[in-house]
């Protein structure tokens, strides 16, 4: 074993780890796999992580819960989905890759870019800012190919479902945390 | 043949001029397409589905349930909301835990999944036997002599379980509408890699996965590359520009939305208020020109 690679005991296992991911949507694929590498030797960002697909699996069925959570690898997927299409197991990585970042986010991790894009599909409607200024540049330009005014949702449906899915709320925890981390 | 058309938000609001071709290569080809008023972005597969899956599945279903109720299935223009709004299809009628608890919360604000409605690309519709026949008759501008190269992207073949179009590995559909346009299209190495835009909390990534792609496509000396999808359609007209300028080369190979090329062999002028094709960091202008088409 190399130097700098500390020993964890079965004790410190997460070993619900597993069936978090595994009781979700589509989740249940995850407790297939083989370990036979297929899904890190076709992906097309495994020179930029530093955990392998197949090692992200490995760790979720040991209950390596910060392994996984601290690796860039459930980050920087380019959801080319050739691992979930070549899985001789039909292991669903790119989806569970999802469930594991709703994992991340829970714990208070969420990119700002990804912030960005919830904040404006809740105030716009869509991922793009629609108000405004903007949006008469938008309809200016629409008018000139000769579009149909664009009929958008009401707002107030859409905080709704953010509300009720529970993600108004883990936002905001994630936003108390990382107000905690600052403070500290 | 009648549709409700999700326009999601790219397309709409950053490239309308895709809509405009779009709409007018459906009108030439008979898709009739119905406005969907009070739909929402899809949600976006990438950042909406990595927050959460609840949310995503749910909002995902709110749209679905709006083309329901107007007895219509969808036809999707991005490949992003095609991946989005089939998943949560595929998904929530498989899944009786999930698609209780999306409708349970759609029905207090007057909605209901159903799952009745269909979730197509418009790429499915346009590779129909019949619709290729109608396309290889509305030819008036043949592409003869125009060597074009395609990409598929990711989000319109896989992942194949749920996407079912084409081949996940080997893609030929789309091929087969540039054929029926009268164009060459060739094979190349890097056909199916990824262009990156949704590895996007990495800059390299696309950067590396553009300047693979950009290698290939120069080697074989195209005259365009045919994209389905308008982030795809963005990654690389912006890569483009920035290899050439970052690298001093010239390249000048335009990257055109399916439906354009398709307006333009319909004889649609490439820039009439149906479309504009040099909006754009790389312009068409060589194409044209073989074409005989003066703007």
């Amino acid at each position: 074993m190399a130097k700098d690679q500390e020993i964890v005991y079965s004790d410190d296992l997460l070993t619900d780890l597993r069936y978090q991911i595994s009781n979700q949507i589509e989740g249940k694929s995850l407790l297939a796999c083989i370990q036979c590498g297929v899904c890190s030797s076709g992906c097309t960002v495994s020179q930029y992580i530093d955990l392998q697909p197949h090692r992200v699996v490995a760790c979720l069925l040991l209950g390596l819960k910060d392994e996984v959570l601290n690796s860039n690898a459930i980050w920087y997927c380019s959801l080319c989905h050739r691992c979930t299409e070549r899985c001789p197991k039909n292991v669903d990585f790119s989806f569970i890759l999802a469930l594991v970042r709703n994992m991340a986010v829970k714990e208070g991790n969420i990119p700002a870019e990804y912030a960005v894009s919830i904040n404006n599909v809740l105030e716009y409607g869509f991922i793009i800012p629609y108000s405004g200024a903007m949006k008469k540049t938008i309809d200016r330009n629409r008018a000139k190919f000769g579009l149909p005014e664009i009929v958008g949702p009401k707002l107030e449906e859409l905080v709704f479902i953010v509300k009720e899915t529970g993600l108004e709320k883990t936002l905001e925890d994630a936003k108390k945390i990382k107000k905690k981390e600052v403070e500290t | 043949m009648e549709y409700a058309f999700f326009l999601g938000c790219t397309i709409p609001l950053r490239y309308p001029q895709l809509e405009a071709s779009t709409r007018a290569v459906c009108d030439t080809l008979g898709i009739e397409l119905k406005e969907i008023h009070g739909a929402s972005c899809c949600p976006e597969p990438v950042a909406i589905q990595s927050l959460g899956i609840e949310t995503w599945l749910t909002l995902g279903a709110r749209n679905i349930a709006i083309a329901e109720k107007m007895n219509l299935d969808i036809l999707t223009v991005c490949s992003g909301c095609f991946e989005t709004l089939k998943s949560v299809h595929v998904m929530l009628n498989k899944d009786k835990r999930y698609f209780d608890m999306a409708n349970e919360i759609i029905s207090k604000i007057g909605y209901e999944y159903k799952g009745t409605s269909k979730v197509y690309n418009i790429a499915e519709i346009l590779t129909e036997d019949d619709m290729i026949q109608k396309i290889k008759s509305s030819v008036s501008v043949p592409l003869e002599g125009i060597r074009l190269a395609t990409h598929s992207g990711c989000h319109l073949i896989r992942p194949s379980k749920i996407l079912e179009f084409d081949d996940p590995e080997r893609p030929e559909l789309i091929d087969k509408i540039l054929s029926a346009l009268g164009a060459e299209v060739i094979q190349y190495a890097e056909k199916v890699t990824c262009c990156g835009f949704c590895a996007r909390l990495n800059d390299t990534i696309g950067d590396d996965l553009c300047e693979i792609k950009f290698e290939d496509l120069a080697k074989n000396e195209v005259d365009a590359l045919i994209t389905v999808c308008p982030s795809c359609t963005s990654q690389y007209d912006l890569h483009e520009r920035k290899i050439n300028r970052d690298k001093e080369v010239k390249m000048e190979i335009p990257i055109i939305h399916l439906p354009e090329i398709m307006a333009l062999a319909f004889g649609i002028h490439p820039k009439s208020e149906n479309m504009d094709i040099m909006k754009r960091a790389i312009r068409p202008k060589k194409l044209l020109e073989k074409l005989n088409i003066n703007i």
